[in-house]
């Protein structure tokens, strides 16, 4: 194993490349500093590389080394969190580099540039990425093959490349049988504290006028829901987060419940089984359809019908539920009650005066919340995406004056004139709709699906839901919610909705969209989301359940051994040079010959070995003479017969010494 | 990488009826290389990693490798499987030289098979990249220390290629033999008298070696052997005559050397033989269960170190 110890210059090249774009994704996450000193590091070993009487000397590699390690420690004094970490990897990575001289030397570096593209996904998991990485690992794995040749290349040698992705391409079934059957261990085996606290879109648990209309720019996907059954319509599609009670006039925010409640709620209606895949997002609260009844056993559920769940944060996350469309929620308690009338300061005469002319109209609760929504309906209200700036009482701006607002604007100021109708009454964020994806047959909801409404509650219904949004634009929730947001974006301007009525291009472009929808969410379901329970539901569909870990690893190594001589026979049949029948044939008789102890040389020609064998064994002559004609004009002659190759094959099988 | 194996376990490559030996499925021994076993251990680390992190893609890499890692086991097998080797040319040399076998790697497959090392067990190692369908000779040497028939050890053939994480080797048994002649003894003091034998004929002066005089030209002759000193002192047109064919002749006998052990015998015939060709004499030897008549040439030459080579193996 010492053959040509020293790496030459060439693969040196190579392999600097290589580094380079191994450790490249990470530049932009680490300090500044640290990503020069890098780039330095690289530069000095493509330099040296390429004037070759630079040799890095000892000295030198020391003096780096220092300098490194007093950057490291000055810019992450404890080396605490991911990112030291990773920068310390790559330092060492570009480090040994630049010592690398033998074989040895190039396959730690190889090794580190393993590791180190391990390092990436902590970071980001995106397809890209992973492609980009699946090439990294072809080109390092064309190193370990370019180093393991006899003959040195002397330039850039594209075989080696193509051989380390087939190599890797014929590893991909073990790969797969592995990750779907290696018995899982869920959790952390220590806890590395996981700091990934970057801002992503979401609800947040307070809402100011102005908060979801932020959200609706974001085409980003906040989950994905596969139904069990059909999907309900659109209009019933409310997607149930954070309940707000509290408010001081402008701001609302939730109230605290310290204990879970068990789900005390009637109903009749059937209940809607689904899986959720939640995006990772910084909240702990979950999502379901309007009422949640069954929920994922580490969930809690709250008294208004809010999901928390605990270590969910910053994660994908999958959970199946079951929710009832159509419920009676029953008596209010005190405490409740009092919360849900709950006013703020800043109520103005004009707005109890509204109220109290819905009150001389309207018999019942009931009436006057639908005489509210008349008023929506029937004033001059506009549904936009760019509100008018609000001052410091924005329900009565509103309402009395710019007339113009998002769902929070009207799902806010009808809590409150509830609330001053003395009806109870709450605001309910979350998502409403979603796309269904025919694709993948799942439901899409966005960002851009956030949605605010209002709960009142009513002696004959319990809490009910009312979506003023609805009365003033009953689009947004019949329909999917799209639209051109560079037509709607002027200030004020009231949203158009498109009918579904789209161009062939946006046809294309929306199917193009939900395609590559499908294949992330396959890909966020199998692959990212892959976890201890999914491999026992994927169990459970070959008809294996509540496998322990020991039969799941006999039956991963079963398959895996099922799979190597499958690999092998295509490999052999691959290799193979199918000799020529003719030689075949020519080779049976000389087979034949050497039993009696006529031996032909390896030196020896047709025409020679014939004439020996004839002179030895004279009885023999009239089928040797015969079978080196035939032999000689196949091989060396113009004809190519079949009919003489058949003559040929005849003879040698008929010929007995 | 030097693994001794018990040596009845071992399973030799032998040859088949073309005297050519070719490496079947059971007879090639895979282990992991110390790089192997690194590689282990990092995919235990990244494993650990994964988990820790719960992170699927991690996991999903590192199962890459794992599989690269097994797919490779199969990648360095197969880079064996299949390898021709023959004995194409052994040659001849003294005892105390290296004896050089010519060693031919035949692939058949259309596959190229880089980095084939080649060695005998002790011995140095040459490494070859072949390409597909082709075959090459690789000179292997090994040291001798005594005459008479050296057959060709046992070879052995290894790779580590592609990824240098597994250790394929094989033994393989080829047919074949150098002949080891003597080693030459020191120069003997001349215990005997060259004889002379005259040519029957006489010295008739038609040899090449010694100047006998001059004639004048006759056309026909050789320009080489014109006088053409004598003609720039015009002298007229000479031409010199050149005698010898009058040969000396030695007989190297066993029996000048009664001081001597057998071995040392072999030694100073051999020395004589070589001697008697430096001097272009005739010679002819003779030894106990053998003779050799008188003659110069190659083959006389070849005959008598044959002879001193195998004094005393069974002749076969």
């Amino acid at each position: 194993m010492k053959h040509a110890d020293n790496i030459n210059t060439p693969l040196l090249y190579r392999l600097s490349f290589i580094t380079a774009l191994v450790v490249a994704p990470h530049f932009q996450r680490l300090d500044l500093s640290i990503t020069l000193a890098l780039l330095a590091v690289l530069t000095l070993r493509l330099t040296t590389l390429y004037f070759t009487r630079w040799k890095p000397g000892r000295l030198l590699l020391f003096f780096v080394t220092i300098l490194c390690a007093v950057l490291i420690f000055s810019v992450y004094p404890l080396l605490m969190g991911l990112e030291a970490k990773v920068a310390l990897l790559s330092l060492m990575l570009s480090l040994k580099l630049m010592e690398c001289r033998t074989q040895r030397d190039l396959k730690i570096v190889v090794f580190l540039g393993y590791f180190t593209l391990i390092t990436h996904f902590l970071f980001d998991q995106e397809m890209l990425l992973v492609g980009y990485i699946f090439l990294m690992v072809i080109a390092l794995t064309s190193l370990l093959v370019e180093s393991s040749r006899s003959s040195k290349a002397t330039g850039w040698r594209f075989t080696s490349l193509r051989y380390s992705a087939s190599l890797l391409l014929q590893a991909m079934p073990i790969m797969l049988v592995l990750f779907f059957l290696f018995p899982r261990i869920s959790g952390p085996l220590w806890n590395l504290g996981v700091d990934n606290s970057t801002g992503r879109t979401g609800l947040s648990d307070s809402m100011t006028p102005g908060s979801i209309s932020n959200l609706i720019r974001s085409r980003a996907v906040a989950f994905r829901v596969d139904f069990d059954q059909a999907a309900p319509p659109p209009r019933q599609r409310y997607w149930r987060g954070p309940v707000l009670w509290r408010t001081d006039g402008k701001r609302w925010t939730r109230a605290k419940f310290l204990q879970a409640a068990p789900v005390t709620y009637r109903s009749s209606a059937q209940p809607i089984r689904y899986q959720v895949t939640l995006e990772p997002s910084p909240n702990d609260w979950l999502y379901a359809l309007d009422l949640p009844e069954t929920l994922p056993p580490e969930a809690t559920l709250l008294p208004d019908f809010q999901i928390l769940a605990k270590e969910i944060r910053n994660q994908r996350y999958r959970y199946a539920a079951t929710s009832r469309l159509a419920y009676h929620t029953g008596p209010l308690n005190q405490r409740e009650q009092r919360l849900a009338l709950q006013l703020p300061d800043n109520i103005t005469t004009r707005m109890e005066e509204l109220v109290r002319q819905w009150r001389l109209e309207a018999s019942t609760d009931r009436d006057l919340v639908n005489r509210a929504l008349r008023h929506f309906r029937t004033e001059p209200f506009y549904y936009t995406l760019t509100p008018p700036l609000l001052g410091d009482n924005p329900s009565d701006q509103f309402l009395f004056e710019s007339r113009r607002g998002f769902c929070e604007h009207y799902a806010t100021s009808f809590t409150t004139l509830m609330r001053i109708a003395g009806i109870p009454s709450r605001v309910v964020t979350g998502y409403q709709g979603g796309e269904l994806n025919p694709i993948g047959n799942y439901l899409i909801v966005r960002q851009s699906d956030a949605h605010a409404w209002s709960e009142v509650w009513l002696e004959e219904s319990g809490w009910t839901r009312v979506d003023p949004t609805a009365a003033v634009a009953p689009e947004r929730i019949e329909q999917t919610f799209e639209f051109d947001l560079e037509e709607n974006s002027g200030l004020g301007i009231p949203v158009i909705f498109s009918a579904g009525d789209y161009g062939l291009f946006k046809n294309l472009t929306r199917q193009f969209r939900l395609g590559v929808d499908a294949a992330n969410a396959s890909w966020h379901r199998w692959i990212l989301g892959y976890s201890k329970e999914q491999q026992q539901k994927l169990m459970q569909q070959f008809g294996l359940e509540n496998l322990s870990a020991m039969k799941l690893a006999l039956g991963m190594i079963l398959a895996t051994a099922l799979l190597i001589p499958i690999l092998l026979y295509l490999l052999r049949l691959r290799g193979e040079v199918k000799p020529d029948p003719v030689v075949k044939d020519y080779q049976r008789f000389c087979k034949r010959l050497s039993r009696t102890g006529i031996k032909r040389f390896p030196h020896e020609g047709p025409k020679d070995f014939a004439q020996r064998v004839m002179r030895k064994r004279p009885d023999l002559k009239p089928s040797v003479n015969a079978i080196t004609q035939h032999y000689i004009k196949l091989r060396y002659g113009r004809s190519d017969g079949t009919k003489l190759r058949q003559q040929f094959h005849r003879l040698v099988r008929q010929f007995r010494a | 990488m030097n693994i001794r194996l018990p040596e009845r376990f071992i399973r030799r490559c032998r040859c088949n009826h073309r005297d050519e030996a070719m490496i079947g499925t059971r007879q090639i021994y895979i282990i992991p290389s110390r790089y192997g076993f690194g590689f282990a251990l990092l995919l235990l680390l990244m494993w650990i990693g994964s988990i820790n992190y719960a992170n699927n893609l991690g996991l999903l890499l590192t199962f890459l490798l794992a599989g690269l890692g097994l797919v490779t086991m199969l990648h360095t097998w197969r880079n064996l499987l299949g390898l021709g080797l023959r004995l194409s040319r052994a040659n001849q040399i003294f005892a105390g030289e290296q004896a050089c076998f010519e060693i031919q790697l035949i692939n058949q497959r259309a596959d190229e098979r880089p980095a084939i090392c080649l060695q005998f067990e002790q011995g140095e190692a040459l490494y070859r990249d072949l390409q597909p369908d082709s075959d090459l000779i690789v000179k292997l040497h090994i040291d001798t220390e005594r005459r008479g028939r050296l057959p060709i050890p046992r070879l052995q053939a290894s790779t580590t290629y592609p990824l240098g994480l597994f250790y394929a080797w094989s033994y393989i048994e080829l047919k074949g033999e150098a002949l080891v002649y003597p080693a030459p003894g020191p120069k003997q003091a001349v215990t005997h008298l060259p004889s002379y034998q005259r040519n029957q004929q006489g010295d008739k002066g038609v040899g090449a070696d010694d100047f006998v005089g001059l004639r004048s030209y006759r056309p026909g002759d050789s320009p080489k052997q014109i006088d053409w000193k004598a003609q720039a002192r015009e002298q007229g047109l000479h031409t010199k005559q050149f005698g010898g064919d009058r040969a000396d002749l030695s007989w190297l006998d066993w029996d000048h050397y009664p001081h001597l052990d057998v071995e040392a015998r072999l030694s100073a015939l051999c020395r004589g033989v070589l001697d008697a060709v430096e001097q272009q004499q005739a010679f002819g030897l003779r030894l106990p269960d053998q003779i050799l008549k008188p003659a110069r040439s190659e083959a006389q030459r070849l005959a008598a170190l044959r002879a001193l080579a195998l004094f005393g193996e069974t002749a076969q």
